[in-house]
């Protein structure tokens, strides 16, 4: 055999066999027919112990180089078919990716709590903590030291609600706001203070379609040295616009709460119309929309608490959490947020 | 507070009449508008005329010809109505004139007169009821004007919601001050023009409380005809949303909403022994009010009597008894300044809070009392044909003083920022006319009708009112140093887990019916009770989360809900004194849940799992293994848990709740078909701080599985088997979990459980694994626990 000839009628006919392969096992068979023991090269290989030694470098380098270039273009067919193969068993592995065929539910936070969160994460953001208090609350903390009046109508049972509970002097209620928490947190901490606290509220009132006898509120207080009306309204401004959008506007205008004084109510500006549609279901056309009751705390309420007026100064303000989530997603009735339906608590992720 | 603006520009030159602008400027001083009300007249062409002629129809009785002079002359009308002569001024609608319902005023000829026109009566033009004849005009007008200007239209009604802190701005004239300092213009008040007869009223007042009743003013008035009053003071009255009486009564409704003092009118005639005295009602006293009501009156009430007993109910409602009718020919005014708080506790006991009783629970200036009641006598005077006498009964029984307080610049700087000019403030507080020593501090006298402002900042506030709450730089204060503590970190964690593993979060009113509490064997429980509930639902506060939720839980499934799992925090009411502060019961929070139907992932609408005890207690310890709390179950019971099916859960060696399957009579009594997975837990002993975790990096070796099946009695629990193998393990243990719960026919019962031992450093033998297999099958032995199959 001339070993030359043997190595290049081998390359000769590796072409076609290598093209005729349909297969990955067919390019597997057709590799060890070229290249195994028994293919022609292997023979070569095998004979190159017996050349002669002049020919041997000739006939060696003449096998390597036909070998790779056969492996080359096995190599490169077989990428060819695997692809395809690969293309076919994906394709066959395929299945309706719209099919919710399987399902993990989720659950999800109350709306209340989620705007809950959110309000209080916006105050943590400017160095606020979060401050809490008992439900049931002393008439103390929930009118006296927030500068309330004996004779206020808010104290009248047609307002509050009083508990069967506690010395006559010690009159036990449901607190009426998450302000007395105001109270009892100055009272226990030196200032600056700088807080929120969020928490159920109740009142004397039949549930209809705006009133619930238990809802939530937030309560906000800062007193230190410095602080003014214009403290008041950047605060409250940059909570409004962190909360409903960043255009939102606000305004200050005067009011009466027994802790605050100066005392004024905030008005958002309407983040659907902006006051611009007459038929706006958010504000009706007012383009502004009542979202709190707020003020500088007063002075008697500071004493109560051991600080002194004459140095420290600080605003209070507070909000209905009901009112938020309503004005916010558009809702109708408050009476949602008690039913628990669960069609109702899911809508909000 | 309804405000007409053509009355209130009676008081005011505003330099606007623009109603949105107007409205900003009551909001921005603190009058809430709540809403505004445009008023057009009803009607077109529609001109006084003055009756110059009334003749007979030539063909007809019982309508006549008049010559009516409606500005250019005379102008021929046939008129049915017989209740005028000439030289009356009357509404005339002329030729293309539309009224109320669209009718449209033509030319007619009436049995051969022709009528260019028709004189209206006050149906016709929607201003009223009357229909008897037509409206008669009460004084001279100018012929020609446009009827519409009589009454005041068109006109802007403004709704104000004044505050508690504000009686003075109850009031035309109040609210003309208080605009008149916004633009610093002047304001008008109505003419004190009283004109009196000789001779001293004989009624006597006698204040027996001078806390109740301060002062008490009684003028009486003459030769009263009562009548229907002049038509600009009822449409005035009505468009402040009062209903027009008499030309006593309204004067009395008119001065009040004029001045903001409220009066009363008695007739003079029914007051018994010319004597009214102010006291406290006694127990078993009666009165009947104006509105027929026969009042049972309280220890508390202030009451004027006369010697025949109660006749009125001070500041609130008069009694039917002095009423002033028809008859009435002798009137008393009066004028009182009575005690807010008794006012206020008064009118709202009885249901009764009225104009009156509105401004005086506010405090009405004492000062105004004489001014109020003589101008509403003059009024009577003027409408009625009255005279006034002129010695009146001016009781004072306590006297007042103007406030006084020193305002130091500084109060207004700490509390508005430094950058207001102490005369500007000095400015500010005299357009509220109060009087200003400047310096500093400036000595500031309050005007009696601010009650009000009695401290620096009470004045801070008016001046902020005044100068603008928006114009004060908006500034961001931060404080030290904020953030959430790691219990409230913790409290979201908690939540979030909960919503991960499919429960959704639920609020529940904290109330609780005691038939609910039987359902769930609860009985005999103190309850934590309302003193005065609206509704008896809201009269018991819960002393558990679970009724709360299986109510929803039920309703929702009447919605046609499948997979229902909610989950609560709240707090529960105890009857017990509390460990922080035991003025206050107990109100412990905890975390509750419900887990209903469908459970977890489903594949092709088949779900994995029903919800029951197991799926409770899975999704407690993933809760638990989240937040890191060591934790031990025990078989438990409580009321309304299924006995076999719920576990105690303790925490730090504490009993802290219980985690299963509610009881199924308890399910049967809330109607609920099918098992309900739950738990009620406290929260606080979740919310503890947890040591951090002390980590390791796993070891890279192989690891060497096998499994052991025990045969255990009934009693044996998996956690103590796993507990004792466990321990025999030793350190190569690094997992273990059962595999399978086998029951055989003959009540065997066996727990297989499959090990995976792993060395930190090597790869572990047979040998070595062998002694340890030998000692944890001993260990098993050792709890009764003996090798299946061994």
């Amino acid at each position: 055999m001339d070993p030359l000839a043997t190595l290049d009628e081998a390359l000769r006919s590796a072409g076609p066999m290598v093209a005729e392969a349909s297969t990955v096992d067919e390019i597997d068979r057709v590799e060890s027919a070229l290249l195994g023991k028994d293919s022609p090269l292997g023979q070569v290989r095998r004979a190159m112990a017996t050349l002669a030694a002049e020919d041997r470098p000739k006939v060696g380098a003449r096998l390597n180089e036909v070998t790779v270039e056969i492996e080359s273009l096995i190599h490169a067919k077989r990428r060819e078919l695997q692809a395809l193969e690969d293309a076919a068993r994906l394709a066959e592995d395929s299945f309706d990716v719209t099919l919710e065929s399987v399902r993990l539910p989720a659950g999800t936070r109350h709306l209340i709590h989620q705007v809950i969160d959110e309000v209080v994460d916006i105050f943590v953001g400017l160095g606020y903590r979060v401050a809490e208090g008992p439900e049931a609350e002393l008439a103390y903390y929930n009118f006296d030291a927030l500068n309330t009046p004996k004779t206020h109508p808010a104290r009248l049972e047609s307002d509050t609600m009083y508990l069967e509970w506690g010395a006559p002097d010690d009159e036990v209620l449901l607190r009426t706001q998450t302000s007395p928490v105001q109270a009892r947190y100055m009272e226990s901490h030196q200032p600056p203070v700088y807080i929120v606290a969020p928490g159920r509220t109740y009142r004397t009132d039949t549930v209809d379609a705006t009133h619930l006898p238990v809802f939530h509120q937030i309560e906000g207080l800062a007193v230190d040295e410095g602080l003014t009306l214009g403290d008041l309204r950047g605060t409250l401004a940059h909570f409004a616009r962190e909360f409903f959008g960043s255009r939102t506007e606000v305004r200050l205008r005067p009011s009466f709460f027994p802790f605050t004084e100066p005392s004024a109510e905030l008005d958002v500006s309407c983040f659907i119309c902006g006051g611009s549609d007459p038929s706006c279901r958010v504000c009706g056309g007012g383009g502004w929309l009542e979202m709190l009751g707020c003020g500088m705390v007063d002075p008697n309420v500071l004493v109560a608490a051991g600080y002194d007026p004459e140095v420290l100064s600080g605003f209070a303000f507070g909000v209905g959490v009901e009112r938020l989530a309503m004005v916010r997603h558009g809702l109708d009735s408050i009476k949602n947020f008690i039913e628990n339906d669960i069609r109702f608590l899911r809508q909000f992720r | 507070m309804k405000v007409s603006l053509r009355w209130l520009q009676e008081h005011i030159d505003l330099p606007t009449t623009d109603a949105a602008e107007l409205a900003g400027v009551f909001t921005s001083i603190g009058l809430e508008v709540e809403g505004v009300e445009a008023l057009e007249a009803d009607w077109t062409g529609v001109f006084v005329g003055k009756v110059l002629e009334v003749a007979p129809h030539p063909d007809a009785d019982r309508i006549r010809v008049c010559q009516v002079d409606i500005g250019a002359g005379p102008t021929q009308i046939v008129c049915g109505a017989w209740n005028f002569d000439a030289g009356v001024y009357v509404p005339v609608a002329v030729p293309g004139a539309v009224l109320p319902g669209d009718f449209e005023i033509g030319e007619r000829t009436i049995r051969g007169v022709t009528s260019h026109g028709m004189i209206c009566s006050e149906r016709e033009l929607g201003l009223g009821e009357d229909h008897a004849g037509i409206l008669v005009l009460d004084g001279e007008e100018e012929p020609g004007r446009p009827f519409a200007e009589l009454v005041e239209l068109p006109d802007v009604v403004f709704d104000l919601a004044i505050g508690p802190n504000r009686p003075d701005a109850m009031s035309m004239v109040g609210l003309a001050r208080d605009l008149a300092a916004y633009y610093d213009i002047e304001y008008r008040t109505p003419p004190d023009d009283l004109v009196t007869v000789p001779g001293d009223t004989e009624l006597r007042v006698v204040i027996e409380d001078p806390t109740g009743c301060r002062r008490f003013v009684a003028r009486e008035i003459r030769g009263v005809t009562v009548g229907r009053s002049p038509m600009w003071m009822r449409h005035r009255l009505a468009k402040a949303g009062m209903r027009p009486i008499s030309n006593v009564v309204d004067v009395t409704n008119y001065v009040m909403l004029e001045l903001g003092h409220p009066l009363h009118a008695f007739d003079a005639d029914s007051i018994s022994g010319n004597e009214l005295a102010v006291r406290r009602a006694s127990e078993g006293e009666t009165l009947v009010t104006l509105d027929g009501e026969e009042r049972r009156l309280l220890p508390d009430d202030l009451i004027i009597y006369d010697q025949d007993g109660p006749t009125s109910m001070s500041g609130t409602m008069g009694g039917e008894r002095s009423e002033v009718g028809d008859e009435t020919t002798r009137v008393i005014m009066e004028a009182a300044s009575w005690d807010p708080p008794t006012i206020m506790y008064m009118s709202r006991r009885h249901g009764l809070r009225s104009e009156a009783s509105l401004r005086f629970e506010r405090g009405v200036d004492p000062e105004l009392a004489d001014r109020a009641n003589r101008r509403a006598s003059a009024l009577v005077a003027q409408l009625s044909g009255g005279e006034v006498l002129e010695g009146a009964v001016d009781e004072i029984a306590a006297p007042w003083q103007p406030a006084v307080v020193e305002l130091k610049m500084a109060d207004v700087d700490r509390l508005l920022g430094p950058g207001l000019a102490a005369d500007h403030v000095a400015d500010i507080l005299e357009r509220l006319e109060m009087k200003v020593d400047r310096g500093d501090p400036m000595r500031v006298v309050v005007p009696t009708f601010r009650p009000d402002l009695t401290r620096p900042a009470d004045l801070v506030e008016e001046v902020a009112r005044i100068h603008g709450y928006d114009r004060f730089e908006a500034r961001i204060p931060t404080g030290p140093a904020g953030g959430l503590t790691a219990r409230q970190r913790r409290m979201r964690r908690i939540t979030e887990t909960l919503a991960g593993a499919g429960l959704s979060q639920a609020l529940s009113l904290p109330f609780v019916g005691e038939p609910d509490l039987e359902k769930l064997g609860i009985e005999g429980l103190g309850l934590l009770t309302v003193k005065n509930p609206l509704r008896e639902e809201e009269s018991k506060l819960r002393p558990t989360m679970l009724p709360g939720l299986l109510n929803a839980l039920r309703r929702n499934l009447s919605y046609g809900a499948t997979g229902v799992h909610l989950f609560e925090t709240g707090r529960v009411f105890l009857v017990d004194p509390d460990d922080e502060d035991p003025r206050l019961p107990s109100q412990p929070m905890r975390l509750a849940w419900v887990l209903h139907g469908p459970f977890g992932m489903s594949v092709d609408g088949r779900p994995s799992v029903e919800s029951d005890g197991r799926v409770s207690l899975a999704v407690w310890r993933r809760l638990a293994e989240t937040i890191g709390i060591e934790m031990r179950l025990v078989p438990g019971s409580a009321p309304g848990f299924h006995p076999g099916r719920t576990a105690a859960v303790e925490v730090a060696g504490e009993a802290i709740g219980h985690v299963g399957e509610l009881h199924p009579e308890a399910a049967r009594a809330f109607e609920i078909p099918g098992r309900v997975g739950i738990a009620e837990l406290d929260y606080e002993p979740l919310l503890a701080e947890v040591p951090n975790v002390a980590g390791f990096t796993p070891s890279v070796y192989p690891h060497v599985d096998f499994d052991l099946s025990f045969r255990v009695s009934d009693d044996t629990l998996a956690v103590d088997l796993l507990r004792v193998t466990n321990a025999a393990a030793g350190e190569l243990l690094e997992s273990s979990w059962v595999f399978d719960e086998f029951r055989g026919p003959d009540g065997e019962r066996a727990i297989a459980i499959r090990y995976r031992l792993r060395a930190r450093d090597r790869t572990l033998t047979n040998d070595e694994v062998a002694p340890i297999r030998r000692a944890m099958i001993e260990a098993g032995a050792g709890i009764g626990a003996d090798l299946r199959g061994a």
